[in-house]
């Protein structure tokens, strides 16, 4: 039995699955989030927690989190305006679809629309780099975050856009378990896509603009055409979360595309693993599932001691900052980078050396 | 082996304690509020009050001996959080009551509400949400807000005012009641200034105040919360303004003048649904017992109000046979002059008008900071406010 992977051909070596067991992995994993609904219920009353409603949020961040992951991670353009960017993609899918367009055409647009957007602020990338350029896309953030708010004629203003459920087909995707279905398409898709793109002379052009801009220019690529691209399938991808994400909750409303969300994507990102496929995935789980857990241990402790409810309910936020804090002290390159370490592990176990 | 058995039998004495009484059923009711967001200045009391409610109502027999459960969530003042909350309830719990808070989340619920036929009981006072043609299953127990800018308004022109301005936060908590309160101060020919916005979490309207001086009304409506409003009573009396306020009721508490000092005595008038705490009323003696000597707003006892109402409701829904979504809307709808032992104006519910009463207290400021009644004054109720 050999002690490692060997390959005879370039193709295997290619391979995104490249041994048997991982293909293995890999279909159990994708039965089991295809029948998950099935018994969805049963596993949300033994948690406590409504389970899918919390995948659905899930992938919905994996979208935005691969998006910016494409920037920051893998091009290394850091942005601090991704969150207004997920707002520009709820609100002209919302605003499409209110004026009748149907699913398929106002969230592809409400993508088109945020690319657009990004691109326009990613230009000062051509000049700016690190926080100046943190600078200069958080000014997008204010700026898009004003007109949302008072755009009043489109956005609705502070009183939200009302948003109908997507359909698709003469199916409606109204209830939670049908949504999930839309969402973990759109997300599986996303994945394949970062992961695809990765390993294109497109997404390589990224990587060496990264690591070391000036080599990248002196062996031809294009910085202000792949930077610019860069912004703009990344924003793109923002821009489908937001859309899917306006169609899943029915209600938009600006507060929700704040700096906080901007901040909370590349913390996502950062958590889960910069550069890494599996970094946004692993990222969204986290900054969504914690907070929820979080949630119970403050519910259980206020059928005890019901008075100090509110410091419960305040003490989750505290305790939420110091877990990201003692991740990032603890594990700087992230969750995938752990998943990797915990992988190797037993890949060869028990006879590791 | 004695050691063994002490155990188990400790551990069985412990388990029966703990659990809830053979026979007796609970029932579950969402809570969503207001903690750690833009409105925890006022929602932290009526987080607090809510619980307090649960457990007198628990005490005093439940509901013909079920208990009620209460499960209270912070959602920080963001939509997309209480809908997450809401579909969690549902989905998980099973309620088909909800305690809520704000004028915008409660809003933005109204198309699952209707949908999922569950009775939504507020903190939002929003004249919008009276209509059941429109929203059939929203209650709450507070005067509304259009009923309080209304009898603001009539209040200020019988001081003689001639000029009004609105002071309110850009949010539908702040925005919504102000065409009423315009189309009334139009009717009874007052003179309107341009708006003001100041936010919620505001620091400072000095510069709002300035530029309203130009215009200097008589009185001036505050749509805040208690934090923004004892900001504007602050800067206005550092300015010398003339203008009195007129506070809506989530800007006006026990808290006001502490924040404020001298500042809000003779300026600040709240548009009070509720009682202030400690008042001399027969609900009150309750309301101080659940708080075991602390003293808390009166937004601990707007949640009480609630929380008893709910009861009551439940009450005859179950004699109905009936505990569940519209069972509850339906029993809600048959209180007529409920009393509330004078924590606030008698309570009534029909099919047609989900108001609950239109009458309120208009509360001043005594020197040294003590909540004073200025006047008790009521809109008559008429058909054509319904819902607006």
């Amino acid at each position: 039995m050999p002690c490692g992977l060997f390959f005879s051909k370039y193709e295997k070596d290619d391979a995104i699955f490249k041994t048997v067991w991982l293909k293995c992995w890999m279909t159990v994993l994708v039965v089991l989030l295809l029948t998950f609904p099935l018994f969805s219920q049963k596993f949300s009353e033994m948690l406590g927690l409504n389970v899918t409603n919390l995948l659905n949020l899930i992938f919905v961040y994996i979208i935005g989190a691969h998006g910016l992951n494409l920037l920051t991670g893998y091009t290394g353009q850091i942005s601090l305006g991704h969150g207004a960017f997920m707002g520009v993609g709820a609100y002209t899918t919302g605003i499409l679809a209110n004026a009748g367009w149907p699913f398929w055409l106002a969230l592809p647009a409400g993508g088109v629309m945020t690319a657009a957007v990004g691109m326009l602020f990613g230009i000062p990338s051509l000049r700016l780099r690190g926080l100046y350029l943190a600078i200069a896309t958080m000014a997008a953030q204010f700026i898009l975050d004003y007109a949302m708010r008072n755009w009043t004629s489109l956005t609705g203003g502070s009183s939200g856009l009302i948003v109908p459920s997507a359909s698709l087909f003469g199916f409606t995707f109204d209830s939670d378990q049908s949504f999930y279905y839309l969402a973990l398409a759109f997300a599986i898709m996303a994945t394949m896509y970062l992961k695809n793109l990765a390993r294109t002379r497109t997404g390589r052009a990224f990587v060496a603009v990264r690591d070391r801009y000036l080599s990248a220019e002196v062996i031809g690529v294009n910085l202000f055409k792949y930077r610019l691209m860069s912004f703009g399938i990344s924003s793109f991808m923002v821009g489908i979360a937001g859309g899917l994400w306006a169609y899943y909750i029915t209600i938009i409303s600006d507060e929700h595309f704040t700096m906080w969300l901007s901040v909370q994507y590349l913390a996502m990102i950062i958590v889960g693993g910069l550069g890494h496929v599996l970094g946004g995935i692993f990222g969204a789980v986290f900054f969504v599932v914690l907070p929820e857990l979080l949630r119970l241990p403050a519910e259980a402790a206020t059928a005890v001691y019901p008075n100090i409810f509110g410091i419960f309910a305040s003490l989750r936020e505290m305790v939420f900052g110091l877990i990201v804090i003692m991740f990032l002290i603890f594990e700087p390159d992230g969750l995938a980078a752990r998943w990797h370490t915990v992988r190797n592990y037993w890949k060869l176990w028990p006879f590791s050396y | 082996m004695r050691k063994f058995g002490l155990m188990v039998a400790v551990s069985l004495a412990v388990c029966l304690a703990l659990a809830p009484m053979a026979g007796a059923a609970e029932i579950k009711v969402g809570g969503i509020y207001d903690i750690t967001g833009a409105t925890s200045d006022v929602g932290k009391d009526y987080g607090t009050g809510a619980i307090a409610a649960e457990k007198y109502v628990n005490a005093n027999g439940g509901i013909d001996g079920d208990t009620v459960k209460l499960i209270p969530n912070d959602y920080a003042y963001k939509i997309p959080e209480a809908v997450n909350l809401y579909k969690q309830y549902l989905s998980v719990d099973k309620v088909f009551v909800i305690q809520g808070w704000g004028t915008g989340d409660t809003n933005a619920l109204r198309p699952l509400i209707n949908k999922d036929q569950v009775v939504f009981m507020s903190a939002s006072y929003d004249g919008n949400l009276t209509d059941p043609k429109q929203t059939p299953y929203n209650f709450f127990i507070g005067t509304d807000y259009s009923t309080a800018i209304r009898l603001a308004m009539q209040f200020a022109q019988d001081k003689g005012a001639k000029k009004v301005v609105f002071i309110y936060p850009d949010h539908p908590y702040g925005k919504n009641p102000i065409p009423a309160g315009k189309a009334y101060a139009e009717k009874i020919k007052l003179n309107i200034g341009p708006d003001e916005i100041v936010d919620l979490k505001a620091i400072d309207a000095t510069s709002q105040l300035l530029h309203m001086k130009q215009f200097d009304p008589d009185y001036a409506w505050i749509g805040g919360t208690t934090a923004s409003t004892a900001v504007i009573i602050k800067d206005a009396a550092k300015l010398g303004l003339r203008t009195k306020f007129m506070i809506n009721c989530w800007g006006f508490d026990e808290n006001l003048p502490k924040l404020t000092g001298e500042a809000a005595v003779d300026r600040a008038y709240g548009m009070m649904p509720t009682a202030v705490w400690g008042t001399d009323v027969p609900g009150m003696k309750a309301v101080l017992a659940s708080a075991g000597g602390q003293a808390y707003t009166l937004h601990y006892i707007k949640s009480w109000v609630s929380m008893l109402v709910m009861t009551e409701g439940l009450k005859r829904a179950k004699k109905a046979g009936k505990l569940n979504g519209p069972g509850l809307k339906a029993a809600l709808e048959t209180i007529k002059d409920f009393d509330t032992g004078g924590l606030t104006a008698p309570i009534t519910y029909t099919p047609s008008d989900h108001r609950p009463n239109t009458s309120m207290a208009i509360y001043g400021v005594a020197a040294g900071g003590k909540l004073q009644k200025v006047k008790d004054v009521t809109l008559e109720r008429v058909p054509e406010y319904i819902g607006k």
